[in-house]
């Protein structure tokens, strides 16, 4: 039990960057798909079951897998052209390792930490990684030998480079106002509500947030700020000469990058894995009664989205028949998780601790895949920024909103502390 | 046990690229090379529980300062021709190698006598963040600003050169 404790964190993080890259690649698509009113990839089958399409990027996975390793012969530093990728996809996996993922679990005295790496580095960790990353791009365009794949690199080094600064400086105010550089601390500390709001760091710190997800964006080389493999100008940027899995390295490591900001910005800003006004201790003291808010609540959802499945899943095909399948999934799952969660919530045993555990769990991916729309949404919803546009906004805007609010949030804090 | 095997790694890591990092001969390799030093010093840093040091090490160091160098030299596009021509550069290094032996013999000396090599590192708070911030802000405040004022210096500095160029 303990050792499966001490892995489970490290599991999750295989899950919430490795295997959610298709989920990924599949939303990109469906949300593409929604903003410009068509349907997005959903033919693709395994004998009649689609899944909404998810088997298609398992499909673009396996096919870039499997694909023939090619190296181009100009390439005069093989070592340096094929470490690159591996550089950029393992600085932004382990960027992932600090993120908590759920509160300290105390079970027989022992206590276990929910986040991959039991270290109180916090948000260092996150920078110091997620600079290392830039080494993939610098190297990558470098060695490729490719006028376009060095155009792509330097726009992508100079713009991480100059965000950094903002982003750093953004994280400054926010450390001056948790007073902690854990991350699990800071969660902690948003459990605590802010006159009739909940003391998300959205809330106390509205600017350091905007400045913190648009440095996010930029970070990671997301649209808007995405010039580095601008299509138009200079082909696929730094990965212009990578083919196979060496290209679907970068490819991944993009979208891990993606999903670490996205859950950096919602343990700093968004209360991490707590629900809002809720502390991990009510949630153990009155754990019967959210189990069985939770079973109303999985109930009237499940039958909801059976409703939905059936109005709009209309396409016939070959093979299995698709409703009627993930109707039995459904209610067959659903009755399961409720007969279970009677049984503990009418008080035949006792897992509050696991169970609140779990329900952290799951508000934490929420909240995760809500950032991930939202970094779809965007990229969906504006043009890319010019690429002196980027620096501007990067040096002249940012940058001093961000000092400007450290002094503002170290007014602010001193104040409070010398009137208590 | 474990720490010793991990520390002859590291340690060895570290110098072998220090040695690439001056006897390279494109300066790619040397700065990468360098930004391997870096890190396994950074590593050892972890090893003695010094957790600021290591991430300030990788944050300012390899990732900052590095990334820029690698910046610079992808900017200027040094092709092989227009490396200088260094064909007596492994006797140079001998030379001098053997030159600075005997410094190098008093300086491990004086190393080992020092005080933290004979009175292992016993602090476990030493290299954190708290420990790191209560020296600086309490002991060395003096020297901490003024030294923030000659950086500051240096910055505006570099901005006043470059504008007169223009």
């Amino acid at each position: 039990m303990s050792t499966f404790l001490i892995l489970l964190p490290l599991i999750l993080t295989l899950l919430f960057s490795l295997a959610t890259v298709p989920i990924l690649v599949w939303m990109e698509r469906r949300v593409a798909a929604l903003i410009q009113d068509r349907l997005g990839p959903n033919r693709c089958n395994v004998n009649g079951i689609r899944l909404g399409g998810i088997v298609q990027s398992v499909a673009d996975m396996m096919k870039l897998v499997f694909k023939e390793e090619f190296l181009p012969s100009h390439i005069k530093n093989k070592f340096y052209y094929l470490a690159a990728p591996s550089i950029a996809f393992m600085s932004s996996f382990l960027t992932f390792m600090v993120i908590p993922y759920a509160d300290n679990v105390t079970i027989n005295e022992q206590t276990f930490t929910m986040q991959a790496l039991p270290t109180d580095l916090g948000v260092l960790w996150f920078l110091a990684f997620a600079g290392l990353g830039v080494y993939g791009i610098i190297l990558g365009g470098w060695a490729s030998h490719n006028k376009y794949a060095i155009l792509g690199s330097m726009r992508a080094t100079a713009q991480v480079i100059s965000y950094e600064v903002a982003m750093g400086l953004s994280l400054v105010s926010m450390l001056i106002t948790y007073g902690t550089i854990s991350l699990n601390e800071m969660v902690t500390y948003q459990s605590q509500s802010f006159f009739i709001f909940p003391a998300w760091g959205i809330i106390l710190q509205p600017l350091a947030a905007i400045i913190f997800i648009v440095t996010a964006f930029a970070e990671t080389n997301r649209a808007p700020f995405d010039a580095a493999e601008g299509e138009s100008e200079i082909v696929a940027g730094y990965h212009t000469e990578y083919g196979a899995m060496k290209f679907g390295l970068f490819f991944v490591a993009e979208y891990i990058a993606m999903a670490a900001s996205g859950a950096l910005i919602v343990t700093l800003f968004l209360g991490g894995y707590q629900l809002p006004y809720l502390s991990t201790q009510d949630l153990i003291n009155h754990f019967e009664l959210v189990l069985w808010l939770i079973i109303t609540f999985a109930a009237v959802t499940s039958l909801l989205f059976l409703a939905w499945v059936k109005k709009h899943n209309i396409l016939v095909m070959n093979g299995l028949n698709e409703t009627k399948i993930y109707t039995t999934v459904i209610v067959g799952f659903t009755l399961f998780a409720i007969i279970v969660m009677s049984y503990y919530a009418l008080g035949f045993g006792n897992a509050s601790t696991v169970g609140v555990m779990l329900l952290q769990f799951a508000v934490f991916t929420v909240k995760l895949f809500f950032l991930h729309f939202l970094f779809i949404w965007v990229r969906w919803t504006l043009p890319r920024f010019r690429y002196d546009q980027t620096q501007k906004l990067g040096w002249n805007i940012l940058l001093p909103l961000s000092l400007v609010n450290i002094f503002i949030t170290a007014i602010v804090v001193v104040g409070v502390n010398y009137g208590n | 046990m474990q720490n010793e095997v991990l520390f002859a790694i590291l340690a060895l890591i570290s110098i072998v690229s220090s040695i690439v990092m001056i006897s390279a001969h494109r300066p790619i390799d040397s700065a990468l090379s360098f930004i391997v030093t870096l890190i396994s010093i950074a590593a050892l840093f972890a090893l003695v529980n010094a957790t600021f040091l290591f991430v300030v090490q990788i944050i300012i160091y390899a990732g900052a300062i590095l990334s820029l160098i690698l910046f610079i030299i992808m900017f200027l596009n040094i092709k092989d021709e227009n490396l200088p021509d260094e064909k007596y550069k492994n006797r140079w290094l001998l030379g001098t190698s053997i030159i600075i032996t005997p410094f190098s013999l008093i300086l491990i000396d004086l190393i080992l006598r020092s005080d933290i090599a004979v009175h292992a590192l016993r602090d476990e708070k030493f290299g954190t963040i708290k420990d790191v911030g209560a020296t600086l802000f309490s002991q060395w405040i003096l020297p901490f600003e003024l030294v923030s004022i000659l950086l500051l210096v240096a910055l505006i500095g570099a901005v006043t050169l470059s504008k007169k160029e223009a």
